[in-house]
């Protein structure tokens, strides 16, 4: 087939009336053919099978850090909590200055700290 | 080399028995479909042995997905899903790549080798087609490429792509159109 006849075998099958698997089948005919090189299940069955304890040690590992990082998460969260109760108790309120720890000082008693006077 | 016997196994049997670890069972799995998967990645990537490692990732994942295939819809459209998912990750990251450390267009990410073709024809055909498909944009080649290439219909692309039956019909109306205009230009 020329060049310019498979060319238009192609707008053909771009045509939204045309039966999607004749176009796929006229193409195939045509010579527009996807294939892997020789051998491509052998060396799928290969990396699967040679690699497979890499892949489980990949995934041991994902999951431990996972759970690791669940861990360092639920400690975090406990801790923040525990700081929140203790500046309500402390401060009495748990606005921005409380958690600032200025929650109960006063312009003067900040001067006398800076200056001294 | 893979029995005869399983030639004759129907797909259910095979991923069972793939599941159990069956080598010979996942190999003509592989067998069967790996055509299927050859068109969908060579025509969204292009023709290179890089499309080959995308290939075998595909059914690497199948193998470690094989459990959470339910069987409800068929194994070739889940093994589609992964090919699709697969290519379009591919394209992601060959874009954020070229964007990074290369100043060329989008051509760049379209790779053709020139393989081993039967005929000077044949070798053409390919060519042709696959620098009209290189010129659109993914997400308008994978909705053409699955409909001229493998045959689907709208509905069963939709299926697969996971997108609404209305933007594939958009989308396939205007890649067609777009490749119309380029072939008419080649």
């Amino acid at each position: 087939m020329k060049s310019q006849d498979f060319k238009e075998l192609i707008i053909r099958s771009l045509d939204s009336e045309s039966d999607p698997e004749m176009a796929s089948g006229k193409l195939e005919e045509a010579g527009v053919t996807y294939r892997f090189r020789e051998g491509f299940t052998e060396r799928v069955i290969d990396k699967i099978f040679t690699a497979g304890d890499s892949v489980v040690r990949e995934i041991e590992f994902v999951r431990s850090l996972n759970s690791v990082f669940y861990r360092i998460a639920l400690t975090g969260v406990a801790a923040i909590v525990l700081l929140m109760i203790s500046i309500f108790i402390v401060q009495g309120s748990l606005s921005m200055d409380s958690f600032l720890g200025i929650g109960n000082t006063n312009d003067e008693s900040i001067l006398y700290l800076l200056t001294g006077n | 080399m893979i029995k005869e016997s399983y030639r004759e196994k129907s797909e259910n049997e095979l991923v069972v028995a793939s599941l159990d670890g069956d080598k010979q069972a996942f190999g003509e799995i592989v067998t069967r479909y790996q055509n299927m998967v050859a068109r969908t990645v060579k025509s969204m990537l292009g023709d290179s042995v890089f499309s080959e490692d995308i290939g075998q990732d595909v059914f690497i994942k199948l193998f470690h997905s094989l459990s959470d295939f339910r069987g409800e819809a068929k194994l070739s459209t889940y093994i589609q899903k992964i090919a699709v998912n697969l290519t379009l990750n591919e394209i992601k990251r060959r874009k954020r790549f070229f964007s990074t450390f290369s100043q060329k267009g989008n051509n760049e990410m379209y790779e053709f080798e020139v393989a081993d073709y039967e005929t000077e024809e044949k070798k053409e055909a390919s060519e042709l087609i696959s620098k009209a498909l290189g010129s659109l944009d993914p997400k308008f080649r994978i909705i053409v490429a699955m409909r001229m290439l493998q045959g689907y219909s709208t509905k069963e692309t939709a299926e697969i792509l996971d997108l609404p039956l209305g933007t594939v019909l958009s989308r396939l109306s205007r890649g067609q159109e777009q490749m119309k205009n380029v072939l008419r230009k080649l």
